[in-house]
């Protein structure tokens, strides 16, 4: 087990910090508010906590956490913006936002090290933290999946008139999504340059964009398991199959327009599919009898 | 007045490649996020090709549109149509369109970055380029192929869906899937002929493009499909005209910034530009004001 | 129903000169009317006469163009519709509009999440309860679009009642459901008219609104054409022309 984990190591920290990226964009999404905002603040959270550690010497997770708040802050006040605009123009909005970050990256001077990237921001961060983080995380994400707070969530996605007329805040619950977008995807953006030591503004790009997407789709949009089944597979899937590995984007392009198509809810959506029918088979065969009748 | 020039050539690209783009857009509703990679992949058939024999200008051309259109047409029929087919309603097929179009956009760049190694590539065609002293202005014959076709399809186009009989039925569906059902007209079909005509566009615009600079870059067509997503805000979704004069508009602003000594900030000017319009006035220049908010 | 007697309190709902205009289409124009605690009051009306929009309105969801409604005698044309709920006013659509991917159960619960937790205690229903009550009991764990239309139709109304509404109002309760479902569904609304909850429908089914309603409206193109007691009201000249059309009203 522990020969595994030391040869997996760095396959293990990624599939984490995937997790988390793919979290910061599940969230809006999960909200219905199509904002890709999460790449720019894994961004914004990245550079922050290179800046911390190179320019003012702080240690690793006060860095990491400056650029959580910071990313998380950024988000929202984005968010205050543009949370009017309807689905494809609000994707579009948080393109161009998630962009702009990597312009000003490439004109940030000595501060981000201009096109070259920022180097040296080696943090302290082993798997054991990279958990921690990610409980506390998924524990608050679990919290708003299940029960009520689920249900209104849901409520907002599908239906914000039908949300407006049970009593939910609609526009509230959408900043909250924004602001929790930030925060995550500000610490992945922390947590994985300081584990490279290293961020560039070149790595902002739509390619993240589309990694985070994989990953959800693929696993499902509705829930963090679904995220973390994604992030499981976009990473290990290449070291398994040689294939894969040499026409790695093709066979992921391929793999999100596929599951577009036919698993809009994902491998969980699936899965979750089957044990909602197993279980509740003899309510439908009740309610065959009842139909019958009426 | 060179730099006007230059902008006239500039836009006269943006257009090209925005107006198929547009036209999907605004009449069928599908934002069409291939639309990049279709024009790459077509341009990238073109140096497949004339890197076994050489070929003049026009075949050149030929290739590009005929690759471009059949692209376009490809992915409406294996990937858009059955995802309307399979959407409950408007909102989740939009976001599922624009995922599908990701997934589907990823291949061909994946394909091309893979045989390129991301290198940049032209064409071997016995077309030499020649350069035109028009009063003292400098102008190469590409550069003026560029801007009477970008100009003249632009115009044409514009006065096309707003005369013809197709256009009536095209606009129908714009305004309301419904009522235009009621005319007789068939959608699947008419979705299908303007998916493959926007991509004979976008392959016209890629051999163009290609003549004009020499060489392109396998990840030109994602750069493009931001500034064509902003020249349509600017100019408003379902305008035509307002399609044109955003492009102008873009390219003028970029030569302003370029010649500024801005160099490094001229990505910023589309993304600056979709963020302020979609606050400030959402229905664009010239567009119908209409649901693009909540 | 006791006419005289309630006139002298404030009224439930009074609803004061409400129109809605859509640029030039008045879906509703000029429209005043009031409702007392413990009736049940129904719309007729055409398709398009403005039945459903007023209702809209009511719940704050569509703007108004001018006037004001009092719920109580307080004015609450200015409250955004979020709130409407908590202020004991809660409605079904025309138009099943549920959660797909949740239970009914879950579906019921959504009526009264946002529910003060003292109202909750004080006022809501069990769910349990709810769902034996509207018949959906059986399917509690199902999603909706395993349900017949009419079931759905029942989870909807059930999704309204939970939080025991002051006044509910409902969007074609009935669409979709054989005659046996609607003369149960009737028993409920005056069961639940009789617990307290007044009730406000929008239909179509002129002998389901006469069976069922205290008190009709009869709306055409916007305006109140006609009310009073439902028998009066269908025999109305200006309402067999408008509703029944004109042969209809030689007829009879």
């Amino acid at each position: 087990m522990s020969d595994w984990y030391s040869m997996n190591v760095v396959l293990i920290q990624t599939t984490l910090t995937t997790l988390l990226l793919a979290l910061s964009i599940q969230v809006p999404i999960r909200f219905g508010v199509f904002s890709f905002a999460g790449v720019g603040a894994f961004g914004i959270g990245g550079y922050t906590a290179a800046i911390a550690m190179v320019h003012l010497g702080w240690t690793t997770w006060p860095s990491v956490a400056l650029g959580a708040v910071i990313s998380g802050i950024v988000v929202f006040a984005l968010g205050l913006l543009v949370q009017r605009l309807t689905g494809l123009y609000m994707g579009m909005a948080t393109i161009a936002f998630t962009l702009i970050i990597s312009v000003l990256a490439v004109n940030g001077g000595e501060l981000t090290g201009g096109a070259g990237g920022l180097y040296g921001a080696l943090g302290e961060i082993d798997t054991g933290h990279i958990l921690a983080i990610l409980a506390v995380v998924v524990a608050v994400l679990v919290w708003t999946e299940t029960k009520g707070m689920g249900r209104r969530i849901d409520t907002v996605r599908e239906d914000p008139e039908l949300a407006n007329s049970v009593g939910i805040d609609v526009v509230k619950y959408r900043l909250a999504s924004f602001a929790l977008s930030g925060v995550i995807g500000g610490l992945a953006g922390g947590i994985t340059t300081l584990l490279r030591s290293t961020i560039t503004p070149a790595e902002v790009n739509f390619h993240l964009v589309i990694v985070a997407l994989t990953a959800i789709i693929v696993g499902g949009a509705r829930s963090w398991l679904g995220a973390f089944i994604g992030a499981v597979i976009f990473v290990w899937l290449p070291t398994m199959i040689s294939f894969v590995q040499e026409w790695e984007k093709v066979v992921y392009g391929f793999i999100v327009a596929v599951a577009a198509i036919y698993l809009p809810n994902g491998v969980l959506g699936v899965v979750k599919d089957l044990i909602h029918r197993f279980r509740t088979r003899q309510e439908r065969a009740r309610l065959a009898v009842l139909q019958e009748k009426g | 007045m060179q730099d006007l020039l230059n902008v006239a050539s500039l836009g006269s690209i943006y257009l090209l490649f925005a107006l198929g783009m547009a036209l999907v857009w605004g009449t069928i509703g599908i934002l069409n996020f291939a639309h990049g990679a279709t024009f790459m992949f077509s341009a990238f058939v073109g140096h497949l090709v004339t890197s076994e024999t050489e070929l003049p200008f026009l075949a050149v051309v030929l290739v590009a549109v005929l690759v471009g259109a059949a692209i376009a047409a490809l992915t409406q029929l294996l990937a858009f149509q059955p995802i309307l087919k399979r959407s409950k309603n408007q909102h989740a097929a939009e976001m599922r369109i624009l995922i599908g179009g990701i997934g589907v956009a990823a291949i061909p760049l994946a394909i091309a970055q893979h045989q390129t190694r991301s290198s940049p590539f032209g064409f071997r065609s016995s077309y030499e380029a020649e350069v035109l002293e028009i009063f003292g202005l400098r102008l190469s014959t590409t550069s003026a192929v560029v801007i009477v076709a970008g100009l003249a399809i632009g115009i044409g186009l514009t006065v096309w869906v707003r005369r013809s009989r197709r256009g009536l039925a095209l606009r129908a569906i714009g305004v309301d899937a419904e009522t235009a059902a009621g005319m007789g007209v068939n959608r699947t079909l008419l979705a299908f002929g303007t998916m493959a005509t926007a991509g004979a566009l976008a392959g016209l615009a890629g051999a163009l493009l290609t003549f004009q600079l020499g060489a392109i870059a396998p990840e030109t067509g994602d750069q493009l499909l931001i500034k064509a997503f902003a020249i349509i805000v600017l100019g408003g979704l379902g305008s035509m005209a307002g399609t044109v004069i955003g492009a102008y508009v873009l390219a003028g602003a970029e030569t302003l910034v370029l010649n500024l000594n801005y160099g490094t900030w001229v990505d910023a000017v589309s993304f600056g530009l979709i963020f302020l319009i979609l606050l400030a006035r959402p229905q664009g220049l010239l567009g119908r004001k209409e649901v693009r908010r909540t | 129903m006791a006419d005289t007697a309630v006139r002298t309190t404030t009224a439930l709902l009074a609803v004061e000169d409400v129109a809605v205009h859509f640029g030039g289409v008045k879906a509703v124009d000029g429209i005043s009317l009031e409702m007392h605690q413990g009736n049940i009051y129904g719309v007729l009306g055409p398709n398009g006469s403005g039945k459903s929009t007023l209702l809209g309105a009511m719940t704050r969801l569509t703007p108004l163009t001018r006037g004001r409604f009092l719920l109580d005698g307080v004015d609450y044309t200015k409250v955004p519709a979020r709130k409407v709920h908590r202020m004991g006013i809660s409605r079904t659509f025309q138009t099943v509009r549920l959660l797909d991917d949740r239970s009914v159960r879950d579906n019921i619960l959504l009526g009264q999440d946002t529910l003060p937790k003292q109202t909750r205690k004080a006022a809501a229903m069990q769910v349990d309860e709810v769902m034996e009550r509207v018949g959906v009991r059986e399917v509690a764990q199902l999603r909706p679009d395993e349900l017949s239309y009419g079931m759905q139709r029942r989870v909807e109304f059930a999704r309204a009642i939970i939080g025991r509404p002051r006044l509910l109002l409902l969007d074609e309760p009935t669409a979709g459901m054989n005659t046996a479902e609607r003369k149960e569904i009737g028993k409920l609304m005056r069961q639940l008219c009789d617990e307290g909850i007044t009730q406000f429908i929008v239909e179509h089914d002129v002998e389901m609104m006469v069976d069922t309603c205290d008190y009709l409206f009869a709306m055409n193109v916007g305006k109140l054409i006609a009310e009073g007691d439902p028998h009066d009201v269908v025999r109305h000249p200006a309402v067999q022309e408008a509703y029944l059309g004109k042969g209809a009203a030689s007829g009879a």
